[in-house]
């Protein structure tokens, strides 16, 4: 009966497998990360998470998940799937019940797995990039390709997606790939001659050396740095004034070249002002957090913009540093990673406590003295050392360096008759009065204060305590014509805090609306040191003359003294002026805790650079891979949270980040050479018919990269190749040719002067940066305001490009430049000019196809100048003949003009 | 050649002639150089650039032509879009939300619950009510309500669909004007415009798909990102133009270079990009052809319609405008020129709308009604001009803000403002449509007798957003596009068509 057999059969094969495979997926663990996570973050966590916990319940962190909901009981039960309520109403019928909410159902496997998880133990996993960073082990791979470790993870996973590396990139590929990459410029040509006539097999290597060490390197990899950094020359807002603050980005490109390592840079920008015998260099290192934005506009509420900026630093931290977008946690839990909405405000707590408060002036500001002011200042430091105590001389080194510790005016309130000036200073009209809460006196017996008035004999009393109170000054305020002037008074030694009252009267101001004097700061102090001893008037003397010198400034960070000491809160929902409960500074508890329980900005600094941070070393891996591949290893450089893509090569990634610690020591200029040297760098770029078909994006490597050059590579390489490049470098921003009608900034008369001379022609990044209106050519390709921490720029490709590079006067003068040299050192024949140009910018031979389309474009061109000489004046920008015309240059000209618009030369290749 | 005039050409005639287009120009590109390429690699591609699910077409997609037309998911009753944003939030109690009963409240203290549990940007303590600074009035034949602040719009209230209970979740304008721009509040995302020209291509191909003009003297709060491209392709990203100065940056050839020789030099140019995608088929290298080609096109048509001043002295009269001056009225005019012209999607921007009573500038009853002075007459001519064109029909008109404001009077710090001013109000606003398969003199939706919270036809953001790309024909559950490892779409999660407004 072999039709009736067959059916038991086959239901016995079917009981089989389908047993078979129960038991096979019973044993396996689900997976939190793999399995879980994502349906929870697609499919649940926009009502149950971070922002909403409808319900009252909500998956984002165990705790949360398995406690009791609204409904009275937990909706996870660990190990009981059929009594979790999370089971019933992800399968239940009924539509006002079913989960998701009006949306699809889960599908049935990824009900299953939940079950299975909940059946497991409900166990939450931690996301990959906040485990720490551990070696790795190689994958078992052999092929003589592989050049480096690099190699062998790429092949590895190229082999499971049935792709196969490609060849090395031909030689001057591979050049203009290197040079470009590592100093965003062509090789000159002395490098590309030894590389392109070295035949030995260690020429590549030298190559990268010699790049490594030319100081264009530093240039270059500081450009990455400065996005993320927000580093502008402006102040940013409606004004958007200027801030001297461009000795930080010299500070960062000298960093970069002398390879400074990557934990130490760190530390300095965060904390250099607290590291021992910190001096100029490291106060300027921490400059990088005062790129954050000041509102310079009347009526603003400086608290509340001192505080926008503490907020800022905190996000850029994360985003720069930390790779998270920690921005959400700031007005909530984060609703797909492990953060808490105090987390935020305990991280913030860490930057709290600085002296910046969002002032007029920027203060803190280091005072750069010119050496023979800084020798003074030696000699100034070294009487007080002698004539009272280290102590006091590190306190006056310090205040002269910086005028702190200083009690800013804009402090004052109670105003009577009196006002803070455009919400920038103390100002009192006649009889008129304020106060200057909670001054921390402690038996102070002098007062140093700034003030500025124009008018002669106005009498300024300070009272204690009340307007009434006791008075502790009295002084007939010196004419100081409109500027800013230093004034010192001796006060009675008085112990503690107090509130002081300032009452002006001028007996020749009948105007009651007219502002006597204004204020700016005010410090608590005692005499200089050393009264009645020879030498003392000297040195005196020295000290005023160094307080009083007018000098230039950088803004810096400065830590509050205990006197001065800020009080975190949590926010609620973000809103400073809803403080919560109070905070100490702490890190996020899901990471590495504090290295050695320091709490304060040095302590940060440490934890940040402390390889137990997974995430530290795990951002820069990556942005340096994207800034070589296009693409990082998890593409998402901003985040690389729960949210953001999944690397590609995990391991690899891993790998990149503990060699980059433990064996580069956080080496850039090492970990560059490691990446550069791999086989998979020193592919070739052409796109493979199956490699385009499998992996279009080129997300597994089987081929180099072959990414649009960035804003600052495009206009740097331009000029260096039509002849135009200053290499002079440092110093204050300069302004290229610019258009017209950029810069509208109401209450700001500042305006583009184009630079002269050589400061036309300097490398982009030294290009005045102005937050509301960057250099245009900048913002088409795709580099951002600065206004926040850019932490990835997204390359486009659109027609405002083609016609920037085509018709903009500066991409002009650069082809009028470029033709005049193929004309001088090209030949005497127009196809040896064209091979000259196109050789010149390529490294590679001008092909038969390629020479053909150039020579109809002169000849064309010739054909036009010879008709109309006036137009070939125009090209090249000549006003007046004498004489004698150019129609061959002036062809040259558009030629140029095409060469520096072509694709190739728009790419790295 | 003389601009195709769209008027009265039946829309399914239209989608027809689109797909036809469509067919000839690969017809046409199979005999040049470039199409070959272009060719190659849509059979190169299937899984990328051709038929994918995050494409709305189902049809090959041309990475060397991406602004061609596309036929969207159904015949649409709209060809292109004008939205108009005020950026700041323009007050609704002042224009166009009737609120006798505030009137009576006014100076009076606010009572407790409206306050319990509710943030705002500025109001702290207990604010006064205040009541409406502005009369109403009924207008048209419909009788819709709508204050002395827009005299002209009163005239042709008959066309406009007015939603009085528009909602939003974001109180600060940077991330209220992304949700409403691109529906979410953080940077990133397209806009709708570069969603609707991802989806529906352009019909002239020698000008910008998306354009965006601002005025008020600043970018909105939220910068260029309000028309940004987000994850889609960058060309679909909106193009700022002036409307004085050079309209376009670097849009002249340097002087000495006649549009002959440009030609020649983009044929040089691209005649060996040619030749380097045969080398490295690199899609990208394709892309740049096109960039070039299209920025050479805008380059002839660009100057030439940005230019108003050839428009007759009554369009001036009627839109007040003023030609070589950066204005809102001006840039009114260029919106008609563009749609004339087939422009896909134009985005205007006037700022200044941030009534919180700090100065008089910013206060309801002086700077609101300056800034209406501007905006009225152009406005309504717009729709008038649009009507007398034949274009109306097939132009949706949207005018909105990110938010509304509040019905107490602002007391920034606790503190009695200088003038009357009103703080950001995200639960409920005005916006208003027009034209392209809109119903006319029509209100829709309704707030309680303050205009503090919404009792009927609450419109969210998405809904607005649905709401245009319906009209343009789109499903905007289906508008999507593959990022991050999931289809994303412009209304996210959201989204419900206003089916009582649409015609």
């Amino acid at each position: 009966m072999p039709l009736a057999r067959k059916p038991l059969i086959l239901l016995l094969l079917v009981v089989l497998v389908t047993g078979m495979s129960c038991l096979l997926t019973r044993s396996r663990k689900v997976d939190f990360n793999a399995d879980i996570r994502p349906i929870f973050n697609k499919k649940c966590i926009s009502c149950h998470g971070g922002v909403k916990q409808k319900g009252g319940f909500s998956v984002l962190f165990r705790e949360e998940a398995l406690a009791n909901t609204e409904s009275g009981k937990p909706a996870i039960i660990p190990g009981k799937p059929d009594e979790s309520e999370l089971i019933r109403r992800l399968t239940i019928d009924d539509p006002e019940e079913r989960m998701p909410y009006k949306h699809d159902a889960l599908a049935n496997e990824e009900i299953k797995l939940l079950r299975r998880w909940i059946q497991q133990g409900a166990e939450w996993g931690t996301h990959w990039a906040y485990l720490p960073v551990e070696k790795q082990r190689l994958p078992a791979v052999e092929d003589k390709w592989i050049r480096n470790d690099i190699d062998a993870y790429i092949l590895h996973r190229l082999h499971q997606e049935h792709l196969n590396p490609s060849a090395e990139a031909d030689k001057a590929t591979l050049l203009r790939r290197a040079s470009l990459d590592l100093t965003g410029l062509p090789p000159s040509e002395a490098i590309a001659n030894a590389f392109l006539s070295d035949n030995s097999p260690a020429a590549y290597d030298k190559l990268l050396d010699q790049l490594l060490a030319s100081p264009a390197y530093g240039e270059k990899w500081a450009s990455l740095w400065l996005d993320l950094a927000r580093y502008a020359d402006t102040r940013g807002y409606e004004a958007d004034r200027g801030r001297t603050i461009w000795r930080y980005r010299d500070w960062v490109i000298k960093a970069f070249n002398e390879d400074k390592s990557y934990d130490r840079f760190l530390l300095e920008q965060f904390a250099g002002d607290l590291l021992p015998n910190a001096g100029e260099a490291e106060y300027i290192a921490t400059a990088f957090h005062r790129n954050t934005l000041t509102n310079d506009e009347g009526g603003t509420e400086n608290e509340e913009f001192r505080t926008a900026a503490v907020i800022d630093r905190v996000n850029t931290s994360w985003s720069a540093v930390l790779g998270t977008s920690f921005n959400c946690v700031q007005c909530h839990a984060h609703p797909y990673d492990p953060f808490r909405h105090e987390d935020y405000y305990k991280f913030l707590a860490f930057f709290n406590n600085t002296r910046d408060e969002d002032t007029e002036s920027e203060y803190p500001l280091w005072r750069h003295y010119n050496s023979a002011d800084s020798q003074r200042l030696e000699k100034v430091v070294k009487w007080v050392r002698e004539n009272e105590s280290e102590k006091r001389a590190a306190e006056l080194r310090h205040f002269l360096n910086t005028w702190q510790p200083a009690i800013n005016s804009l402090q004052c309130d109670e105003y009577v008759d009196a006002a803070l000036v455009s919400s920038w200073h103390a100002g009192l009209r006649n009889n008129g009065t304020c106060r200057l809460p909670n001054v921390p006196l402690e038996g102070a017996t002098e007062l140093l204060f700034r003030y500025g008035t124009m008018r002669p004999g106005g009498k300024w009393t300070v009272t204690l305590d009340s307007l009434k109170g006791p008075v502790v000054a009295s002084y007939i305020l010196p004419n100081s014509k409109g500027q800013w002037n230093l004034g010192r008074l001796k006060i009675p030694a008085i112990p503690g805090r107090h509130h002081l009252y300032f009452h002006y009267y001028h007996p020749g101001i009948n105007n009651k609306e007219e502002t006597g004097v204004l204020f700016e700061w005010f410090r608590f102090t005692d005499p200089f040191p050393g009264k009645g001893k020879p030498g003392y008037e000297e040195n005196l003397a020295s000290f005023i003359a160094l307080m009083e010198a007018k000098v230039e400034t950088t803004p810096v960070m400065v830590e509050n003294p205990p006197s001065l000491f800020r009080r975190s809160f949590v926010f609620e929902r973000g809103n400073w002026l809803v403080p919560a409960n109070e905070v100490e500074p702490d890190v996020p508890s899901v990471l590495n805790p504090l290295p050695n329980g320091r709490k304060d900005r040095l302590g940060l600094a440490e934890w940040l650079i402390d390889k137990k941070n997974p995430l530290t070393s795990r951002t820069l891996v990556n942005r340096v891979w994207e800034q070589l591949f296009g693409t990082g290893l998890a593409e998402t450089l901003e985040d690389l949270g729960s949210q953001g893509l999944p690397p590609s090569h995990p391991e690899l990634l891993d790998h990149l980040a503990y060699t980059l610690m433990n064996d580069h020591q956080w080496s850039l200029k090492r970990f560059l050479k490691t990446l550069m040297s791999s086989a998979t760098y020193r592919q070739s770029s052409i796109v493979l018919e199956e490699g385009l078909r499998r992996d279009p994006l080129n997300r597994f490597y089987a081929r180099g990269p072959r990414i649009r050059l960035s804003a600052e590579q495009l206009r740097d390489q331009a000029l260096a190749a039509s002849g135009l490049l200053s290499s002079k470098m440092y110093g204050p921003s300069v302004m290229p040719y610019q258009p017209e009608g950029i810069w509208l900034s109401p209450y700001n008369g500042d305006k583009w002067v184009m630079s002269e001379g050589e400061d036309q022609y300097r490398r982009s990044l030294y290009t005045y940066w102005k937050r509301t209106a960057p250099y245009p050519s900048m913002v088409t390709f795709d580099a951002g305001s600065r206004e926040v921490c850019l932490p990835r720029r997204i390359r486009t490709n659109t027609p405002l490009q083609a016609l920037t590079t085509l018709n903009d006067s500066a991409w002009v003068v650069m082809a009028r430049s470029l033709a005049a040299n193929m004309s001088k050192k090209g030949g005497a024949s127009v196809r040896d000019q064209l091979k000259w140009g196109y050789e010149h910018l390529m490294f590679r031979k001008l092909d038969k196809a390629r020479e053909e389309a150039l020579q109809i474009l002169y000849n064309e061109a010739l054909q036009r100048f010879r008709r109309e000489p006036k137009a070939g004046r125009e090209i090249l920008g000549i006003k007046e003949t004498n004489g004698k015309e150019q129609p061959e240059l002036a062809a040259l000209t558009v030629v140029a003009n095409a060469l520096l618009n072509l694709d190739e030369w728009l790419t790295k290749n | 050649m003389k601009p195709k005039h769209w008027a009265n050409k039946p829309l399914s005639r239209e989608a027809g002639h689109r797909v036809l287009q469509h067919f000839t120009r690969r017809h046409f590109i199979r005999e040049s150089a470039m199409g070959l390429g272009a060719l190659a690699l849509g059979s190169i591609l299937p899984g990328c650039l051709g038929k994918k699910e995050g494409n709305p077409l189902g049809m090959d997609f041309d990475p060397a032509h991406p602004m061609l037309p596309r036929a969207p998911h159904f015949p649409g009753r709209a060809r292109s879009v004008i939205f108009i944003h005020m950026a700041g939030a323009p007050s609704q109690l002042e224009l166009f939300s009737y609120k006798p009963e505030l009137a009576k409240l006014d100076g009076q203290d606010c009572p407790p619950s409206l306050l319990e549990g509710k943030k705002f940007a500025f109001i702290r303590g207990v604010p006064k009510m205040l009541g409406p600074q502005a009369k109403f009035s009924q207008h048209g034949e419909s009788g819709l309500w709508l204050s002395e602040n827009l005299p002209h719009l009163s005239t042709v209230v008959d066309d406009m669909a007015l939603l009085n209970a528009v909602t939003t979740d974001q109180f600060n304008h940077a991330p209220a004007q992304l949700l409403m721009q691109t529906g979410t509040p953080r940077q990133g995302r397209p806009s709708i415009g570069a969603w609707v020209t991802y989806g529906l291509g352009t019909e002239n191909q020698n000008l910008p798909g998306f354009v965006v003009l601002t005025s008020g003297g600043n970018n909105p709060d939220a910068g260029k990102s309000v028309w940004g491209s987000g994850f889609l392709p960058s060309v679909y990203q909106g193009v700022q133009c002036r409307s004085a100065g050079d309209p376009v940056l670097f849009i002249k050839d340097p002087q000495g270079m006649d549009r002959d020789l440009r030609r020649a030099s983009i044929d040089a140019i691209n005649k060996i990009n040619q030749q380097e995608y045969e080398e490295y088929k690199d899609p990208e290298i394709l892309s740049r052809i096109a960039q070039y080609e299209m920025a050479y096109k805008m380059q002839i048509s660009v100057p030439g319609v940005m230019d108003i001043a050839d428009e007759p002295a009554y369009i001036h009269e009627m839109y007040g405008t003023e030609p070589g001056q950066s204005s809102f009225a001006n840039n009114v005019l260029l919106a008609r020129k563009l749609v004339e012209k087939g422009v896909r999607f134009i985005q205007l921007f006037d700022w200044g709308w941030d009534t919180h009573g700090d100065s008089a500038g910013n206060a309801v009853d002086v700077g609101l009604i300056n800034k209406c002075r501007k905006v009225d007459k152009p406005i309504t001519a717009l729709l008038l001009d649009l009507k007398q064109r034949g274009l109306l029909d097939e132009t949706l008109v949207v005018w909105g803000s990110e938010f509304g404001r509040t019905p107490m009077q602002e007391n920034r710090e606790g503190k009695q403002m200088p003038f009357k001013g009103r703080d950001h109000h995200a639960e409920a606003f005005s916006i208003w449509m027009a034209g392209g398969g809109i119903k006319g003199g029509l209100t829709y939706g309704e707030t309680d007798e303050i205009g503090y919270s919404i009792t009927s036809g609450k419109t969210e953001v998405y809904d607005i957003q649905a709401t245009i790309l319906n009209r343009l024909g789109f499903d905007h559950e289906k508008l999507t596009y593959p990022s991050q490892g999931r289809e994303f779409r412009l209304t996210d999660l959201s989204g419900k068509v206003i089916h009582p407004i649409l015609a």
